[in-house]
């Protein structure tokens, strides 16, 4: 009987000293004054591959979708929408809620796209639904009229159709990659204008063949040999 | 997408072409054959992107301006910035547009028999200097006076504050910054000894929960949200979003918690009571590090002329103010704040888990607030004790407004009471400044004279008889608006304004000089994360069109000031920021060379040994620590800093039977300040056409009000009519009401109240109270 009760209480003693313990052990854990921080954090020069992947599974729908020429985009329309080339475009309708964020409201139609009896067209799919508040950059038109005229001018937009290196060759990317790095949601489906609709999305690794155009994204210079005898 | 070929020779000419750049490649690395590779693609026309900080608000993009044949075309996000990114905001998107409204001022303008008459510049500086002599001559240095802005550069804060303080020798120098900022200068400086604060936007990346106190940050400082809302995608944080008001904001948040307004005073003290009765505080910290202090009570609002308050510290011990804090349990705190005890004990829980790290972030809901020193230091003692301060992630954290309040209001000093380094009031600070200026220390006057309400109340007493403004627009922005504008208007004073666009500022001045803004001149701007940013002119400014700092220097050198504004036009703003920076030259506030902000994205001061100081009084990060602990606030003389014993007081002007709501008032997403830049923008004038007021629908149901009727606002200062908003962008709590601010012509500040914190002088823009009638 002694023995047991000396057993059962080494065991409580021992669980009794594991919680302790461990409490002890995990709030000193996460009680972290020091974090090792890199300094130099170099931040990438080359567009991350997040994302060129994103629609793949679309891919062989949009391949096989009959164009619907009737209510397909354009580049006009596209352009137009915009202040300026690489503006964030405007939202040409009204909006539901003015307070909403847009996972519960944009993103109903703006994630995956279709056709929208409303507005007789088909919705432009965004290539970066994982930002959710939407209105921080794109923002409706609520009048037509304007508080002072402008003097701005629109910048000239890159030419389709002569984007590649040479005939034939691959057109390259003439924008910048960051928040649009999943293509097909601009280059494919319904929605996309047809200029820039792409003729074989079901080969889905874009980036295999169509290199962004880093001269227009930032100036680099003409590459000069560094001496490695010296 | 497809060019055809146009034949079969074309084709195998081109080919064979390529197959010998390859081989050639191959065969010689290194070679590019770069003509070659380019030609016939887009090469943007001319276009050129240069970096700029963003001309907006206090986070402080970074911004590639698209330069196109000496016209700036485009903007985009630079994605090297570690500030956003490569994400902006649709107002940082269309910054640009702001240069070119139609209606730019380009030619000085005169006032002469009541119309104004275009001149020269040469003519227009020589007006303005005399007339400064004249009023010097017949009413003394101190009726003369300079009001600035958080939107001023680096270079015009500066050379504002010499010619002024140093020069002529007075301290009517002031700036917006004391309407947005003040409060959390005194904020820190009573805390902490030294403004700014100590972490720095990353601890957004190691935060497990972030506190916003009233702060709608998903429309005033949309890139910093996006940010929390990614870490939220990648790693779950919790968002808490602790407000007067439902906003863009509460939505997106984990917890949106409503208090009533001006109780955050009350809620604070309640989660540090919470905080010390469950055994949460970091002991260790608190005894090595925190002293405890109490102040004054009872300390007024300075509604009347020449309103004066001292602060009177007493320190106390920490059982002192465990019996203090016994008045505000949640339980008693719920009935006058109207938030739950158990809401209180939410907040409460996630402060005191050691194992968790919490950010606090807040702006103008904390600052524009009649004890808004007070609410600064009560957040401080829940980071203080609980030891949750200077370490990644877990960070109070003071958002600013205007993209240089930190780097010229708060760093150069443009206030009435500030020198570069230190205050008026210390005498080796004067002597200090006054040998880097090159002036005899005598020049500087000891005592502050005007803080900005004060200055205009001074202006319509007549003390003050000659007012520059410079990138501000104070007609719009002045709470109870109508006596400074009357007081402005006055015979016998004389106003110059330099803006780039006629606003309700210019038309009550005497003389109207056009500015060159953002890149169409050189600068700097500094964020809210001491982070200091430089940009180049890109274009070439309007008409006659000349940046403030060089209007000021030219001003300086016809009042015979050349010795000391002895800048060349085309060095200047090199010269003047490398004599600043002579003011900062010590470890704990050094400022980066030009080259290192010019290489950069900006560069973090104190910027020692080459490298940035991301979180102060750290003494793994930070090298000013010198007292061998982990911590050291060596802001205060014993490097402790100072746990505040502030009680909840109630607001200047509360609702009655007579005056029965709450107003409110603030910012919208598409709209910077008073609009006079983006309103300009067609994008956000279409988005944001005019103001309204925002009302409870329970409210407007009962007053049988719908969205788009006209409701007639009344205060104790007077009326104004504005289109009703039901349910739309915001929805405040019952029995209150919000109006944002940007719209000359439905101007709300007609009717707010001058109220201010005794402590920062910072005007309550928040809260008074108002009637509401359907018209």
């Amino acid at each position: 009987m002694k023995k047991r009760l000396g057993i059962i209480s080494l065991f409580v003693l021992l669980f009794i000293a594991f919680i302790v313990i461990w409490n002890y052990s995990y709030y000193q854990g996460r009680q972290e004054a020091y974090i090792p921080i890199d300094n130099n954090q170099e931040l990438p020069t080359i567009a991350s591959e997040i994302g060129v992947f994103q629609r793949s599974e679309y891919a062989l729908d949009y391949a096989n979708m009959p164009i619907d020429e009737k209510h397909q985009r354009s580049l006009e329309t596209y352009y137009d929408n915009r202040a300026f080339y690489g503006a964030p475009p405007s939202i040409p309708h009204d909006v539901e809620s003015e307070r909403a964020m847009g996972d519960n409201s944009c993103l109903k139609c703006h994630n995956n796209g279709g056709f929208t009896e409303k507005f007789n067209a088909y919705a432009p799919v965004t290539p970066h639904p994982e930002m959710i508040n939407c209105r921080q950059c794109h923002v409706p038109e609520n009048t037509q009229g304007l508080f002072k005229p402008t003097n701005f001018e629109k910048g000239s937009v890159p030419v389709t159709g002569a984007n590649s290196a040479f005939q034939g060759g691959p057109p390259v990317i003439p924008h910048q990659l960051q928040m649009r790095e999943n293509c097909l949601s601009c280059h494919a489906g319904p929605s996309a204008p047809k200029e820039i609709r792409v003729t074989h999305p079901e080969r889905i690794n874009c980036r295999q063949c169509h290199v962004p155009n880093n001269k227009v994204i930032e100036d680099i210079g003409i590459f000069k040999r560094s001496n490695t005898n010296e | 997408m497809f060019t055809s070929m146009t034949n079969r020779r074309d084709f195998i000419k081109k080919m064979a072409r390529l197959s010998a750049i390859t081989a050639a490649v191959s065969m010689f690395p290194g070679i590019l054959f770069a003509e070659e590779q380019e030609r016939g693609l887009p090469k943007g026309g001319n276009l050129d992107w240069k970096k700029a900080p963003c001309r907006f608000c206090g986070v402080g993009c970074g911004v590639l301006v698209g330069v196109e044949n000496g016209k700036a075309v485009a903007v985009k996000g630079d994605p090297k910035s570690e500030v956003n990114k490569g994400l902006c905001c649709v107002k940082g998107y269309h910054s640009v547009m702001a240069m070119y409204g139609n209606d730019r001022l380009t030619k000085p303008l005169v006032k002469k028999n009541g119309t104004y008459v275009e001149t020269s510049m040469d003519e227009a500086l020589d007006l303005i200097a005399s007339k400064m002599k004249e009023t010097i001559q017949d009413h003394g240095k101190d009726a003369v006076s300079i009001y600035g802005s958080g939107q001023w550069t680096i270079p015009d804060g500066y050379v504002a504050s010499k010619l002024f303080k140093g020069c002529i020798g007075t301290n009517n120098v002031e700036a917006n910054a004391r309407l947005c900022m003040a409060s959390a200068v005194t904020g820190f400086l009573t805390s902490f000894g030294l403004d700014e604060p100590m972490g720095c936007y990353e601890d957004i990346d190691y935060a497990d929960v972030f506190v916003l106190w009233g702060n709608n940050m998903a429309e005033m400082h949309p890139v910093l949200f996006s940010r929390l809302l990614d870490q939220r995608l990648k790693r779950g944080v919790k968002i808490i979003d602790f407000a007067t008001r439902t906003t863009r904001t509460s939505m997106a948040a984990d917890k949106s918690i409503l208090f009533l307004p001006q109780t955050d005073l009350a809620v604070a003290n309640a989660i540090c009571y919470e905080i010390i009765k469950n055994g949460w505080v970091n002991t260790s910290f608190v005894e090595k590090h925190c002293n405890f202090t109490k102040g004054s009570t009872n300390i007024g609002y300075g509604l009347e002329d020449k309103f004066a308050f001292k602060d009177k510290p007493e320190k106390i011990s920490f059982e002192d103010y465990k019996v203090f804090l016994e008045d505000y349990s949640p339980e008693k705190v719920e009935k006058i704040s109207g938030v739950s005890a158990k809401d209180i004990k939410y907040m409460a829980a996630y402060y005191g888990d050691p194992n968790k790290k919490v950010m606090s972030l807040w702006c103008m809901g904390m600052n524009q607030h009649t004890r808004g020193t007070w609410i600064n230091n009560l957040v401080y003692n829940i980071h203080l004790l609980t030891g949750k301060i200077s370490e990644p992630g877990n960070s109070p954290f003071s958002l600013t407004g205007q993209p240089s309040a930190c780097g010229t209001v708060r760093e150069v000093g443009t206030l009435t009471h500030k020198l570069p380094h230190g205050v008026v009031m210390n005498k080796e600070h004067r002597e200090f400044a006054a040998k880097i200026w090159d002036v005899p220390v005598e020049n500087i006057p000891s005592k502050p004279t005007y803080h900005t309400v004060e200055m205009f109340r001074a202006l319509d007493r007549g003390d003050i008889r000659f007012m520059w403004i410079q990138v501000t627009n104070p007609m719009v922005t002045m709470p109870k608006l109508k006596r400074y504008r009357d007081g402005a208007k006055k015979e016998g004073r004389f106003i110059v304004v330099s803006d780039i666009y006629p606003t309700p500022t210019t038309d009550i001045a005497d003389v109207i000089l056009p500015s060159a803004m953002w890149v169409e001149r050189e600068g700097m701007y500094g964020n809210s994360e001491r982070r200091t940013q430089y940009f180049e002119q890109m274009v070439e400014p309007p008409g006659e069109a000349m940046s403030d700092t060089w209007q000021i220097v030219e001003v300086a050198k016809r009042l015979g000031y050349e010795k000391q504004f002895y800048y060349k036009e085309e060095t200047h703003i090199e010269e003047i920021y490398t004599e600043y920076r002579r003011h900062h030259d010590n470890k704990k506030h050094n400022m980066a060379p030009l080259e290192v902000l010019k290489e950069n994205s900006g560069m973090q001061w104190p910027y020692v040994d080459g490298k940035p100081t991301k979180w102060r009084f750290n003494s793994k990060y930070d090298p000013a620590c010198s007292n061998g602990e982990d911590f050291h606030f060596y802001g205060k003389p014993d490097g402790k800093a100072i746990i505040w014993q502030r009680p909840y007081e109630p607001a200047a002007e509360e609702p009655d039977s007579e005056y029965p709501y709450w107003l409110n008032t603030g910012r919208v997403v598409e709209h910077w300040h008073t609009g006079s830049m983006t309103r300009r923008i067609p994008v956000l004038h279409k988005a944001m056409p005019k103001a309204y007021v925002e009302l409870n629908p329970g409210d407007a149901k009962r007053l049988q009000i719908q969205t788009g009727d006209s409701v007639k606002l009344t205060t104790r200062r007077g009326e104004i009519i504005l289109p009703a908003s039901v349910n739309q962008r915001g929805v405040p709590a019952p029995m209150q009401v919000f109006v944002p601010f940007f719209d000359e012509n439905m101007l709300i500040n007609d009717i707010t109240l001058d109220s201010f914190c005794p402590i920062s002088k910072e005007p309550d823009y928040k809260k008074c109270a108002v009637n509401i009638e359907k018209v």
